[in-house]
């Protein structure tokens, strides 16, 4: 995972490293820190058993972390599951749970 | 989960930027948050970091006088930060800490603000420049930013106040109870002379210059410095194994600054590696160890706190708790050391310098120079002067009335004494009161008490002169008396400071320095006391370069009134002989 590798799959570097106070490592460090958070697995066995109120919970911590770190794409992923969880929207979130494991493998395998 | 003790600990690095620095505590159950923040915030600022609702509870209860501000994540798991927000806002003591919250809801916005949070922040982050700017601006309106401005920087120097310094050294030790560290007191050896010889602008210089050094040896050294008085430094820094690299940076400042060796530096250090005083006690054992060096050293010293000194310091706390009783039980004894006019073939006892002893009741007898700057220090030195007095008044009139002659004695009359408007009056009465006469008592004053205030100091001696007593100047050599000053200063005799003749042997340094103030003394056509002569060698080469009167152990030690008594006895024939030619001489 570079700089770079982030810029294309279409973080918002600039504000994630402004954030970081222009650390490159510690913008690196922190986003690999983010990406290993156990709740990215909880999300889906939650979402699974249909609980949705632990699943809003989960996700909204999510949110908070992703959103720090520019990661827009999965931001928006993320963004997109909270406000339907918060509505409480009877949908099958399988597709979006999957589109959100599938972007974060694919910046972890930068 | 992130340990927060891990990050907890305050980066050192970062105090060099300020002297002073403010503590935050950062909530959020979220590792990389909280990372993020402190991070931002971390060069400002001192970070504490607390990741639940509990925890946070419990740390800003511990911190709560040190905590300048609480940035609170509302949205965590247990303990949501409403409940801490609710928390800190219902206490008494614990709402004057602000708190700004941390929320990507709307609605949570106002409601925190109803529920006291002073501001809040946005999810993601705002940029940090924004965070930073709040931070700060909700700092300065809850503790006002004139306190910032005013009180907490020594305008002279710009280093912190004590009062400040010493929050800040409370602080840190709360934050780092694993940190060896070391209190330090520098002090301006004499700095009241650079005033009077360079002037106050010059003297105020100095300060900057010695506070420059002391700032940047703190930094170096992990820690911080401030202003404490007049003329001393505090520093708070993490524990050195040894200390040149402080003497040195210190007193190579000086140095650039001066260029002479005149400002010298008494550099007290208390380590504290086990935390086991309190912040004042160490600063208190620093600065002991610190006034445990001459002020006449000759050179800028380190002093290192040690057992001896704590034991010496708990036993004058003990005296000093006894004083009291001391005075008003006179336990106080005066003894007598007898002084032998060496001029001519054959020694011959002359007169006496009378010398108290404390019989302390558990401690037996305690020497004068451990408690005399205790009573000095304490005011009380006045009280026991005049006991001695009129003792030593007494005993010179006993022996009159015992032997038929009058040996004169020489008393010590203290700085404080000089100052006293009621002293020439005492005196005469001790005099009247023993029927003696004004040249039978002769007073020493030290030279140290002419130099620093010349001018009272002449006034009272004349005074004392013109009713008929001597003046001695006492431990001549130990200040710095001009050649000038000396020439017109009105005394009867000079007494040599005791460390001048320790040193002397045959055709030594010493030895010329004793020369040479002999013939100072030559010139004045006034006497010169030795005291302190201990050795045949010492006497002989005092007698063979011309000196007057020796006093010490050569010939007799302090001794009791009777055992004095008997030394008159022996010499009777003498004192008659003396006492018949100076009535002839009278009477012609």
């Amino acid at each position: 995972m570079t700089i770079e590798s982030l810029k294309n799959f279409g973080a918002n570097i600039e504000e994630g490293l402004e954030r970081c106070m222009g650390m490159e490592d510690f913008y690196l460090e922190m986003v690999e820190l983010g990406l290993s958070d156990e709740r990215f697995d909880t999300l889906g066995k939650v979402l699974e058993s249909d609980n949705k109120d632990e699943a809003f919970e989960t996700v909204h911590a999510l949110k908070g972390v992703i959103g720090n770190l520019a990661l827009t794409p999965l931001y928006e992923t993320i963004c997109e599951i909270t406000e339907h969880l918060r509505a409480k929207d009877d949908i099958d979130y399988k597709p979006l749970y999957d589109k959100l494991l599938e972007q974060k493998k694919t910046i972890m395998e930068m | 989960m992130m340990k927060t003790n891990s990050v907890r600990t305050l980066d050192i690095e970062a105090k060099y930027k300020q002297d002073f620095r403010r503590t935050i505590l950062i909530v959020d159950d979220e590792p990389v948050n909280l990372r993020l923040l402190g991070n931002i915030l971390k060069e400002e600022y001192d970070i504490a970091y607390a990741q639940t609702g509990e925890e946070a509870i419990e740390e800003i209860k511990n911190q709560k006088e040190f905590l300048s501000l609480v940035l609170l994540d509302l949205y965590m798991p247990q303990g949501n930060g409403y409940t801490v927000l609710d928390t800190v806002m219902g206490s008494e003591e614990l709402s004057h800490i602000p708190v700004i919250v941390f929320t990507a809801e709307k609605m949570a916005e106002v409601e925190s603000l109803k529920r006291g949070a002073v501001d809040f922040l946005h999810k993601p982050y705002d940029r940090p420049e924004v965070i930073k700017a709040r931070v700060r601006r909700a700092i300065e309106l809850s503790i006002g930013r004139n306190i910032i401005n005013t009180t907490g920087v020594d305008k002279l120097t710009g280093l912190m106040t004590r009062e400040y310094f010493l929050q800040y050294a409370n602080e840190y030790d709360k934050f780092h109870p694993e940190q060896e560290v070391d209190a330090v007191v520098l002090n301006v050896s004499k700095f009241h002379l650079i005033n009077e010889l360079y002037g106050r602008r010059f003297g105020d210089k100095v300060l900057c210059a010695i506070a420059d050094g002391a700032r940047s040896v703190a930094r170096a050294c992990g820690g911080v410095a401030c202003r404490s008085g007049a003329d001393s430094f505090y520093l708070y820094i993490e524990h050195q194994t040894d200390y040149d690299f402080l003497q040195k940076s210190l007193t190579n400042r000086l140095y650039e600054f001066m260029e002479t060796q005149d400002a010298r530096l008494r550099i007290g250090i208390y380590p504290d590696l086990y935390h086991s005083a309190n912040i004042q006690q160490r600063f208190d054992r620093a600065l002991h160890a610190s006034n445990s060096i001459s002020r006449n050293a000759n050179a800028t010293t380190v002093a290192i706190y040690n057992n001896e000194m704590y034991e010496k310091e708990v036993f004058e706390a003990k005296l000093l708790g006894d004083i009291e009783k001391a005075l008003s039980e006179k336990q106080f004894k005066v003894v007598f050391q007898p002084q032998y006019d060496i001029s001519g073939e054959e020694p011959r006892l002359c007169s006496a310098e009378v010398l108290a002893r404390w019989k302390h009741p558990e401690f037996g007898f305690v020497r004068p120079d451990f408690f005399i700057p205790l009573f000095e220090e304490n005011g009380r030195v006045k009280e026991l002067d005049r006991y001695v007095w009129m003792e030593a008044a007494r005993q010179v009139r006993r022996w009159r009335d015992m032997y038929g002659v009058t040996i004169p004695v020489s008393i010590n009359v203290s700085r404080v004494d000089i100052f006293d408007p009621d002293l020439l009056e005492y005196l005469k009465y001790v005099v009247s009161e023993n029927g003696l006469e004004t040249d039978d008592i002769r007073l020493e004053i030290t030279e140290t008490a002419y130099t620093d205030s010349v001018s009272t100091v002449l006034d009272v001696v004349m005074s004392l002169r013109n009713e008929g007593f001597k003046v001695e100047m006492d431990d001549f050599g130990k200040g710095y008396s001009s050649l000038n000053m000396l020439t017109s200063l009105p005394i009867d005799a000079l007494k040599l400071d005791m460390a001048f003749i320790n040193g002397i042997a045959r055709n030594n340094k010493e030895m010329g320095m004793v020369e040479f103030i002999l013939e100072i003394a030559r010139f004045l056509k006034v006497p010169v006391i030795a005291e302190g002569v201990e050795t045949s060698e010492q006497y002989l080469l005092l007698k063979n370069a011309g000196c007057d009167i020796i006093q010490g152990y050569y010939f007799s030690k302090p001794v009791m009134p009777a055992e004095f008594g008997q030394l008159i006895e022996k010499n009777i024939g003498q004192f008659k002989r003396e006492t018949a030619s100076g009535r002839e001489k009278t009477d012609e």
